[in-house]
């Protein structure tokens, strides 16, 4: 039998033999069985109530190292009490141990984290964030994020949906530092910040960026005169003729040359300016009939070059920059097409924005070149752009342009069936007609 | 204290709109630093484009002056803020304007530098400016931390460091005059680095003013135009006898 259900059964015989002997007791002294119960049931309730009042004493005073001694069902409820405050004590601190571990491991994290609550007010942070942002610890707890991060790019940031990718700042206080934030929303709104020291990256960035502009410039002015002298050397009539072909050759590489480094300079400088280009409205209409003439001109193209005008709005940007990538998308185009294939220039606008977009029948591209087809120099394959005398850095200029402009480039390709090259822009980077016509005639 | 004060204020939506304003002010804060920062760097560094763009950036530091001004205004006409809430508006009013005068001097710093971007320059390639345009940036920054915080101690340190301004401005003006005398070629490059540092000056004062606001706000006492010294001993009195001995 277990011993609650012991004590249960011993409780019952004591209240029995309570009763049994009031009766009896009032029996024998007055022939009063009834007052005699009613005395012993008085006793025994008091002696409940005191039980009682203990065991209620001890619980208000929360003395669980020193239970009372109360034997019957009430030491039961005592044992069951104190067990259950034993398991609650250990889940406690098993959970206050599990809480410090993780504590410890953030604090130590190499990054800096901030966790803010729905109104942007700091809750916590790690001891990297503190030193990254110059946070104070205890004294910040609660303070707005944007009240002491006030970099506008950062303000601008939080204040926007937009947190997929990071934003780098420049914090005003320190030295020549760069610092990466990225938010990550979870929960009720909360917000996780983190911060990591992008300095080391942003100063190799610079360091290549400056190294290639530095290296074209450099490679420019040699290679002027090296193609001038060949081309004095290629028109001499008095040329041995068993030289003639490698000074063709020669001439034609260096031309290649020449491309490349041009296009290196452009890329760089591209790259130079972080900040979107605001621009002029360009009449994009106009810009594809010169590319057409163009591609006309060329002494291998496809026999049908096609031009479809789906709308007069303009597109607000650098005229230098689109041209630029356009030419380049079409050039590419028509390189790979041959002459019994078609072109087709297309422009329209639709409530996602502006789209410019250059299909071929050429020989296609494989699709698992697409996505690296933006990268500097990556060649589908190794004869491919190198016969047709391309410098491999078009569409790297496209994807720099298009993002200056806050557009996006996509490909369609399927290989022997011809592609597909679209650049889309946002709305705000198109001015509809009658806003063209009034700036036009303003 | 006074942080906590704000956020137990009888109606949320109140301070809610308080500290919206107070965002703001903070905001407009980081933009001026930036445009000063941009504006020295650009000078330094002869990048006469980023001159250009910090002068027409101004623009936009006057208009979130007048648009924290009709906030203020409408908190002042409909709330009818009282005490501590009152010293706040008040404070964020005369912040803003000497976040705007701090505004105009980068724009002239900014416009100076387009210009100076095209002469040649001077062997010591501006040392002095970037030195003082970093305390001065510094100056700017820290009161606007101690504006954000509430922080008197700060607020303080910030007022001191004004000096410092004064002591380093003299110096580069004796300096500039020196090489006038030298060799007057220099005399109009060396008149446009003194009107630039006579900027970076002013900007100190008014980050100076701006920390005064801070010790208004959370004090209550307006001391313009009081020694720091004096100012300081009244609030450690003033503190000393309000808190219990703990603190000290």
């Amino acid at each position: 039998m277990q011993p609650a259900t012991q004590a249960w059964w011993f409780a019952a015989g004591r209240l029995l033999g309570t009763v049994l002997v009031g009766a009896g007791a009032g029996w024998l002294v007055g022939r009063h069985p009834w007052a005699g119960l009613a005395c012993a049931l008085t006793l025994h309730l008091a002696w409940v109530l005191a039980n009682l009042f203990r065991v209620e004493w001890w619980l208000r005073h929360r003395n669980y190292a020193d239970p009372p001694n109360v034997g019957g069902v009430w030491g039961e409820i005592i044992a069951q009490i104190v067990r259950l405050h034993r398991r609650k004590r250990f889940h406690k601190q098993r959970f206050v141990q599990l809480m410090r571990q993780l504590q410890r491991s953030t604090a130590a994290l190499p990054n800096g984290v901030v966790i803010l609550n729905a109104q942007r007010e700091i809750m916590w942070f790690n001891r990297m964030a503190a030193r990254l942002l110059n946070l104070r610890r205890t004294a910040d707890l609660g303070m707005r994020i944007e009240n002491l991060l006030r970099e506008p790019e950062f303000v601008r940031y939080l204040a926007g949906s937009d947190y997929s990718t990071p934003v780098v700042i420049r914090p005003m206080n320190g030295e020549d530092s760069y610092l990466s934030l990225q938010v990550a929303p979870y929960g009720d709104g909360q917000l996780l910040l983190l911060v990591s020291d992008v300095s080391r990256q942003m100063r190799l960035e610079a360091v290549r960026r400056d190294f290639v502009a530095n290296a074209s410039h450099e490679l420019r002015s040699p290679l002027t005169v090296i193609s001038g002298y060949l081309e004095t050397l290629g028109a001499d009539p008095a040329l041995d003729p068993g030289l003639e072909a490698p000074v063709m050759e020669m001439r034609r590489q260096a031309v290649r040359m020449t491309a490349i480094i041009r296009d290196l300079i452009e890329l760089s400088r591209l790259e130079e300016g972080n900040e979107a280009v605001v621009g002029e409205a360009l009449d994009v209409a106009a810009l594809i009939g010169l590319l057409r003439k163009d591609v006309v001109a060329r002494s291998v193209r496809p026999r049908d070059v096609r031009v479809r005008i789906d709308s007069a709005a303009r597109l607000l940007g650098s005229e230098s920059e689109i041209t630029s990538a356009f030419s380049n998308l079409v050039d590419n185009a028509a390189k790979y097409t041959g002459s019994e294939g078609s072109l087709e220039m297309r422009w329209w606008v639709d409530k996602e924005g502006g789209h410019f977009a250059v299909s071929d029948t050429g020989i296609g591209i494989p699709p698992e070149h697409i996505p690296r087809l933006t990268e500097r120099f990556y060649r589908v394959d190794a004869g491919r752009s190198r016969a047709t005398g391309g410098s491999g850095l078009g569409l790297a200029i496209v994807k720099h342009v298009l993002q200056r402009h806050g557009g996006t480039l996509e490909v369609q390709s399927r290989l022997g069936e011809g592609s597909t090259f679209t650049c889309h822009f946002p709305p705000a980077r198109i001015l509809p007609v009658t806003q063209a016509a009034s700036a036009a005639t303003a | 204290m006074e942080t906590a004060d704000l956020s137990h204020h009888i109606s949320r939506r109140f301070n809610e709109d308080l500290e919206r304003v107070r965002s703001k002010v903070l905001g407009m804060g980081g933009f001026v630093e930036q445009q000063l920062q941009k504006a020295i760097t650009a000078l330094v560094e002869g990048d006469s484009s980023l001159g250009e763009s910090v002068a027409l950036d101004d623009q936009q530091v006057n208009n979130m002056e007048v648009a924290i001004d009709e906030d203020c205004s409408k908190i002042l006409a409909t709330r009818a803020p009282a005490a501590g809430d009152l010293r706040v508006i008040v404070a964020i009013i005369k912040t803003i304007t000497d976040l705007e005068r701090i505004g105009d001097e980068g724009e002239k710093i900014g416009y100076i530098a387009s210009r100076l971007a095209t002469m040649e320059r001077p062997a010591d390639k501006y040392r002095e400016i970037k030195h003082l345009g970093r305390v001065v940036s510094e100056m700017v920054h820290d009161a606007l931390d101690a504006f954000a915080r509430m922080d008197v101690e700060s607020a303080l340190r910030v007022a001191r460091q004004d000096r410092l301004v004064d002591e380093e401005y003299e110096a580069i003006q004796r300096q500039s005059i020196t090489f006038m005398m030298e060799d007057p070629r220099t005399i109009r490059r060396a008149l446009d680095v003194m009107w630039v540092v006579r900027s970076l000056e002013r900007i100190g004062d008014h980050a100076k003013n701006i920390s005064e606001y801070v010790i208004y706000m959370v004090h209550g006492k307006d001391i313009r135009h009081t020694s720091l010294d004096d100012v300081e001993r009244e609030l450690r009195g003033g503190t000393a006898a309000a808190v219990p001995p703990a603190s000290a």
